[in-house]
């Protein structure tokens, strides 16, 4: 596929990088890390490492390429921290009924750091999909579904959908009192939808949380899930290598800095924000209270806090109704964008921006109705 | 033999076969006492529902049984004659009732006991009718009439919980204007009190009523010098207690000796409140005596050590949020509450010793558990110190960061 590698640089220097460039193409392997994520440039893999690095670094990156724009890149960062805290996990947790609770509060109280990955993970899930919802934010208010970022948009709707099912299948694996319920509320609300509903509850074994449930949600949050959103990742990062970053009107001419320069305040952001989830995981103890009872329903069960605003509609909506009303939500957050089109691409962006504040809006306040009016109820 | 004489044959085996003995009565007309009632029930329907359901209808006590007469006949003349004795006067009613209840052959398929009517006439109830005084409780004033039903039966006036109110039928304050015997409001009191508490809002199937203390049919106040028995057929514990102090029944003059009554009440009794140690000695001791300093420093003992107590469980409460495991502790606190339930008995020995045992062991287990809990919980002030170290790190780097950035535009 790639040409061979050219003959070591003559800069004299032998080192073990050189040794082993000699047996293998580096190039070739950061290339396909690079996919996901930190290069938006193409890698020529016919050359060393050390000079396609030096090649990438002085690439020209646009000065606009700063905060919030690299919410995507901090996502796919916290992708990893999660995958590595949940890979830790895994050697304790045990998936079924009788132990799950008991493994998941041996690592949360008797392991030395247990605690600390049970916080790192718990609070990562939070704030990756807190990022997640704020990068779709961010993307739909500049309008970066428009052409030529239609996937860009998917792909971004889409790891937020994947994100909240992680969250969803991970809130059952402890099997405390709160987790269990608030799934078992969640299955009535996703399970309602006419398709989807149908294919989720098909792949978790049906609407009982029981042990086959359990194992299910935990093959699913630790191997389906994860590989669909590492896939999505890379999607985003193929669709920005070849359209580019985009500038808003007006910003084009920033100037541009190189992309080593960018490579560092990439590297402070994701500092600063693993230092906020380190904080957090140490600071507020995430909920953790008794095992889950399948057999006394606690008052007030309702399902994790982004779902709240659809439950809330569709707990008032007859079973039919309320799975429709469902299924079109989820259509209308992937393709609902691209009804707004026309010659004018400035006054579609208005109207688009309009309607989401609209959405936003009724969604906050149905998220406090459902806090506050089923709370009272 | 002539045809007459054939006739009056059969004549007279008709009429004999009319008066012989009924055929017996189905399962059913049993079962709904129609059988027991016979033709009464024409005449009286609400006296015939009433005892259809009892328990007497059950086992064939008819209506005849206690009121004689005729119960095959319809008219009334013929029915109401014979042996018939109408309505039982008020003053025969419990030796009616004995006739059967009292009878040990009547009662033993039943496994019934046979002293009632002799208790009856013990009690306050029977001793004031012996008198003639014929307004007090007779044997269907707590068990009914024609609807007698089993204690075990809920619709039962006799039934554990119905209890107070059968007894504050007369003894209440409600009726008492009505010509009651009693002008004191002690069921009114006695819904208020820790029994009533237990009885009717826990549940608690063996807390006292009204009989628990002054007895069934024998019912009467416990006598002077007794009450410490009557209390004591529950609070073994503080019985033992108080007769190995200084209130002991057999010390000192009956008139100057205290009673539990003195200082808890008798009807009105309520929780414990062991903030009372300290003021009830004063009710007949010295206020500046050494009996009101004892009161004192037992309260002051007991105080203390239940706050420590309860500071305890307090570090336990937040070590379980963490979580930490907290088993062993909890066991361990459950030791200490223990010793805390038992000073409060311990108490009525009015000897500060003997309280001082149960909550000094108390105080050291809670205080044990505590330095242990803060010991563990001191690792998560650790935490927290390492969380500063790591930022201290983390502003080092993202300044190394920085410096780099900027590097190429300086050289």
């Amino acid at each position: 596929m790639s040409e061979r590698p050219a003959p070591a640089a003559p800069t004299g220097r032998q080192g073990w990088i050189a040794w082993l460039e000699r047996r293998i193409n580096l190039t070739e392997l950061f290339s396909l890390f690079s996919h996901f994520g930190l290069v938006y440039t193409p890698v020529d893999t016919s050359r060393p490492l050390r000079e396609a690095l030096r090649d990438v670094a002085a690439q020209p990156v646009p000065t606009f390429a700063r905060w919030p724009r690299l919410l995507g890149l901090v996502a796919a960062v916290f992708f990893g921290l999660q995958a590595l805290s949940g890979l830790l996990l895994a050697h304790y947790y045990r998936a079924t009924p009788e132990a799950a609770f008991a493994s998941t509060r041996l690592i949360a109280r008797d392991l030395p750091f247990g605690w600390f990955i049970h916080q790192m993970h718990s609070w990562g899930a939070l704030l990756l999909i807190v990022i997640l919802i704020a990068r779709l934010a961010r993307l739909y208010w500049q309008g970066l579904f428009r052409a030529p970022r239609e996937v860009l948009w998917l792909s971004a709707a889409a790891m937020v959908g994947v994100v909240a099912l992680l969250d969803f299948t991970g809130r059952l694996l402890p099997w405390d009192h709160e987790g269990y319920w608030s799934v078992v509320r969640g299955l009535e609300v996703l399970g309602g939808m006419p398709v989807l509903g149908g294919m989720l509850t098909f792949s978790l074994g049906g609407q009982v949380v029981n042990a086959d449930l359990l194992t299910r949600s935990y093959v699913m949050h630790v191997l389906i899930l994860p590989a669909v959103l590492a896939g999505l990742l890379y999607v985003t990062f193929a669709t920005l290598r070849r359209v580019g970053l985009s500038p808003e009107s007006g910003e084009a001419k920033g100037g541009s800095t190189s992309f080593r320069e960018h490579m560092y305040a990439v590297t402070i952001l994701q500092v600063l924000a693993f230092g906020l989830l380190v904080s957090v995981a140490v600071l507020v103890p995430f909920r953790f209270v008794a095992e889950a009872d399948p057999y006394s329903t606690p008052g007030g069960v309702r399902p994790p806090w982004y779902l709240l605003a659809p439950y809330f509609v569709l707990e008032r909506l007859p079973g039919f109704a309320a799975g429709w009303v469902a299924l079109l939500l989820a259509l209308a957050l992937l393709f609902g964008p691209f009804l707004f089109r026309g010659s004018d691409a400035r006054a579609s962006l208005g109207r688009a921006r309009l309607w989401g504040i609209v959405l936003v809006v009724v969604w906050i306040a149905l998220t406090a109705a459902g806090v506050f009016l089923d709370r009272a109820s | 033999m002539s045809a007459a004489r054939v006739l009056f044959a059969a004549l007279v085996a008709l009429a004999l076969a009319a008066a012989g003995p009924a055929p017996r009565a189905s399962a059913q007309e049993a079962a709904d006492g129609r059988a027991g009632a016979g033709k009464c029930g024409t005449c009286h329907p609400r006296e015939r529902v009433a005892y259809a359901s009892s328990r007497h209808a059950q086992e064939e006590v008819r209506c005849v049984s206690c009121h004689g007469g005729n119960d095959r006949a319809l008219d009334v003349g013929a029915a109401h004659s014979g042996s018939f004795k109408g309505r039982p006067s008020r003053a025969s009613i419990p030796r009616l009732c004995a006739s059967c209840h009292a009878d040990e052959e009547r009662m033993r398929p039943y496994n019934l006991p046979v002293d009632q009517y002799a208790l009856y006439q013990t009690s306050g109830h029977g001793k004031a009718l012996a008198r003639g005084d014929t307004r007090v409780a007779v044997c269907s004033d707590c068990h009914g009439a024609h609807d007698i039903l089993p204690p075990s039966d809920p619709r039962s006036r006799v039934h554990r919980p119905n209890i107070p109110k059968t007894c504050g039928h007369c003894h209440g304050d409600t009726t008492s204007a009505s010509g009651a015997i009693s002008g004191k409001p002690t069921y009114g009191v006695y819904v208020k009190s820790v029994h009533a508490h237990a009885l009717f809002d826990r549940g608690n199937p063996n807390a006292p009523t009204c009989v628990s203390c002054h007895g069934v049919h024998g019912a009467a106040p416990p006598s002077m010098g007794s009450v410490d028995k009557v209390c004591g057929q529950c609070h073994e514990v503080e019985r033992r207690y108080v007769a190995a102090g200084p209130h002991a029944p057999e010390r000192g003059e009956a008139s100057a000796r205290p009673q539990c009554v003195t200082c808890h009440g008798s009807h009105e009794v309520t929780a414990a409140q062991p903030e009372r140690l300290a003021s009830s000695c004063v009710d007949c001791h010295e206020a500046d005596g050494p009996q009101a300093k004892l009161g004192e420093r037992l309260w002051n003992d007991y105080r203390v050590a239940s706050a420590e107590v309860d500071q305890a469980a307090d570090v336990l409460a937040r070590a379980e949020a963490v979580p930490l495991n907290t088993e062993d502790y909890q066991a361990r606190l459950e030791e200490a509450r223990t010793y805390m339930r038992e000073a409060l008995p311990a108490a009525h020995a009015a000897d500060a010793q003997v309280v001082e045992s149960f909550t000094q062991r108390a105080r050291a287990v809670a205080r044990e558990v505590q330095s242990e809990l803060h010991a563990k919980l001191g690792n998560l002030q650790l935490r927290r110190l390492l969380l500063v170290v790591f930022w201290f790190y983390l502003i080092i780097t993202i300044l190394i960061l920085r410096r780099f950035q900027k590097a190429p535009r300086r050289g």
